[in-house]
């Protein structure tokens, strides 16, 4: 990692996340060793409480991200002229480094989860806005035509045939921000705020392991929520499936 | 469908001004269409009929005047309300495609509050009344053809058994074969739930085919002339819609008639064994056009046209000289049975029922003095008797 030199500035700040950490007896002699499986199975219970903290910050990020971002494209989908500086303001949000949008909050709203939380829910808004926007933007004129043709009220059209013809869009966004976030609120660590950070940063660079069984567990969960939100998108798309028959 | 309902449209002064131009896309349109009837707006791109199409279920804004749908204005309605009232099928089509076909044919019921299994029974009646197999009904639009969704919009314009019809060049996106197979079905269909029907194309020949009444507008939703399809090929109202009807308007006539609209020669008839005398003095007889006699069996079925050397004979001959050629039947369409004459290079042909029995003869000469008369300008131009599939 390159960013030793400033986890000791962050130190300054944050204060704990170099606490000496103990590899304990089993992997001594082969501390590089790339993973020790002895040490793993002996201190496997360290990483419940980080799992449970950073789904505490992922799920509270995302839930707010797509409701903000949800918002802003009904929003700007009736008021169409909202849409480029809408873009243009959460492109913003999402080119600020993660390491300098932490610091940078850390005087408004402290350390600890709610930094954590506010800052991942702002990186998620670009994807989820601009899918969402996309996804409404491509449903079919002739669709909506007949639906008002029909007498479908603006909100009907809005409920019942923009939004579901634009949940295969919405989902791809939802998808890649779940994952995104999972990853980078591995970095909430810096503010003190927990999470699988905890494990990758407090650990001694020469032993591995206690990184690698973090890294997985991040990656795991990524996973986990990409099959919730692809399952989710089956079960409401399943006219994407109807071929011909 | 006995249920079926319609109201006249009536325009009143109509006008839609668009805002950044100067000419109004519809300028103060007057026009009433019949409850029951199908009237085509048809004209160049431009010409407003779109405009004009949608100004009656307010999709498009009025900004003067009035169009009455029975005794009732559109302005006065709730836009939403008013449309559930009123079939809508544009070229595009437009099905959703997240919703089962059932679920499309059901999007205004739905809407109109009707409970599920009121929803699925008119959904399975509409499908089996566009000759649709029921099946369908679970199916997504994407899995069916163009034409089977062509034929599910028109289902689900008809769900609610609306009092008028919009159509916005049903039929421009499919291929000719099935536009024309879908046209005659409309017709079919038309001929069953008589809905007040306006149909907007750019097709003259489409409205000619399609309409009791069209009205032939230009820039502005002008109407040029407003009149059945025999009038308006019979009688142009003035340049405009001369051009715009075509060269082959005369023919395009043919195309609205059958066998059976037109009055046909007696033909004079023989026997076999009839004696030749008799005959002849048919022949002789004022009343009588056809210079051959026909040949026809006991049930009065044709046979063949006797020649001049078969009456030379003391009685009529079992087989006659001169083939049959074509025979016509009173349900053709005078254009093809104009095309058949032509084809096999003759004059006459006998006409049949449909027992096959001779009830008449149609030759050129009916068919061209048909097209000069003035008679033929009154000709009743009736949706029962236009070409049907």
């Amino acid at each position: 990692m390159a960013s030793v030199a400033l986890l000791a500035a962050a130190g300054e700040v944050g204060g704990d996340f170099f606490k000496e950490r103990d590899v304990g007896s089993l992997c001594q002699a082969q501390t590089q060793h790339v993973f020790c499986f002895d040490w793993a199975k002996e201190n496997i219970d360290r990483f419940g409480q980080p799992t449970v903290q950073h789904l505490q910050i992922v799920i509270p990020a995302i839930l707010i991200g797509f409701v903000v971002a949800f918002a802003l494209a009904l929003i700007s989908h009736r008021i169409r002229w909202l849409q480029p500086p809408l873009l243009a303001a959460t492109g913003i949000l999402y080119t600020i480094p993660s390491i300098a949008f932490f610091f940078l909050l850390l005087p408004v709203t402290g350390l600890g989860r709610d930094t954590a939380i506010i800052v991942l829910a702002a990186y998620t808004l670009q994807i989820i806005y601009r899918n969402t926007v996309l996804g409404l933007n491509n449903v079919p004129d002739s669709v909506k035509d007949a639906a008002r043709g029909m007498g479908l009220t603006q909100r009907q059209i809005l409920w019942k045939v923009e939004l579901p013809l634009a949940i295969p869009e919405i989902i791809a966004g939802l998808r890649v921000a779940v994952v995104s976030t999972i990853a980078i609120a591995t970095l909430a660590v810096l503010i003190s705020a927990g999470g699988l950070g905890t494990q990758m940063y407090n650990a001694n660079l020469t032993f591995p392991t206690s990184i690698i069984i973090a890294g997985a567990i991040v990656m795991l969960m990524a996973l986990a929520f990409d099959a919730i939100l692809l399952l989710v998108q089956r079960l409401t798309t399943p006219w994407r499936r109807a071929t011909r028959a | 469908m006995s249920e079926s309902q319609a109201s006249s449209v009536r325009y009143d002064g109509a006008t839609k001004r668009y805002r950044g131009s100067s000419e109004p896309a519809v300028d103060h349109l007057s026009l009433e269409v019949p409850a029951g009837e199908i009237c085509v707006l048809v004209g160049p791109s431009g010409c407003g009929k779109t405009t004009a199409m949608r100004m009656v279920n307010r999709t498009v804004d009025i900004d003067e005047g009035d169009i009455l749908i029975g005794e009732s204005s559109v302005r006065e309605r709730d836009a939403a309300q008013l449309r559930r009232e009123i079939g809508y099928v544009i070229q595009q089509i437009g099905l959703f495609p997240h919703r089962t076909i059932t679920q499309n044919i059901g999007a205004v019921p739905q809407l109109l509050g009707w409970d599920k299994d009121r929803i699925r029974a008119r959904s399975a009646e509409l499908l089996e009344l566009i000759g649709l197999d029921p099946e369908l009904g679970d199916r997504y639009p994407a899995q069916l053809s163009g034409g089977q969704q062509q034929r599910v919009g028109v289902a689900r314009a008809l769900a609610a058994d609306p009092l008028v019809m919009l159509m916005d060049e049903p039929f421009g996106a499919i291929d000719p074969i099935n536009r024309e197979r879908l046209q005659n079905e409309f017709l079919r269909l038309q001929a069953e739930i008589r809905k007040t029907v306006l149909f907007v194309t750019h097709d003259i020949d489409e409205a000619i085919k399609m309409g009791d009444r069209i009205a032939v507008m230009r820039e502005g939703g002008r109407v040029q002339q407003y009149a059945t399809p025999a009038e308006l090929l019979m009688a142009p109202a003035n340049e405009f819609v001369e051009d715009f009807v075509g060269a082959d308007r005369a023919l395009k006539r043919l195309a609205l008639m059958r066998v059976a609209d037109i009055n046909l020669w007696e033909a004079p008839l023989a026997h076999v064994g009839q004696a030749t005398a008799e005959v002849r003095a048919k022949l002789d007889s004022p009343a009588v056009e056809v210079p051959f006699p026909l040949l026809v069996d006991s049930e009065r079925r044709p046979l063949g046209w006797l020649s001049e050397r078969d009456l030379a004979a003391e009685n009529v001959p079992g087989r006659p000289d001169s083939p049959l050629g074509p025979v016509l039947e009173l349900d053709d369409v005078m254009r093809d049975a104009l095309a058949d004459l032509l084809q096999h290079e003759t004059q006459y042909a006998p006409v049949v029922d449909h027992e096959r029995r001779i009830v008449g003869v149609l030759s050129v000469e009916i068919i061209s003095e048909f097209l000069a008369s003035p008679e033929a300008k009154t000709d009743e131009h009736s949706a029962a008797e236009r070409p049907h599939g």
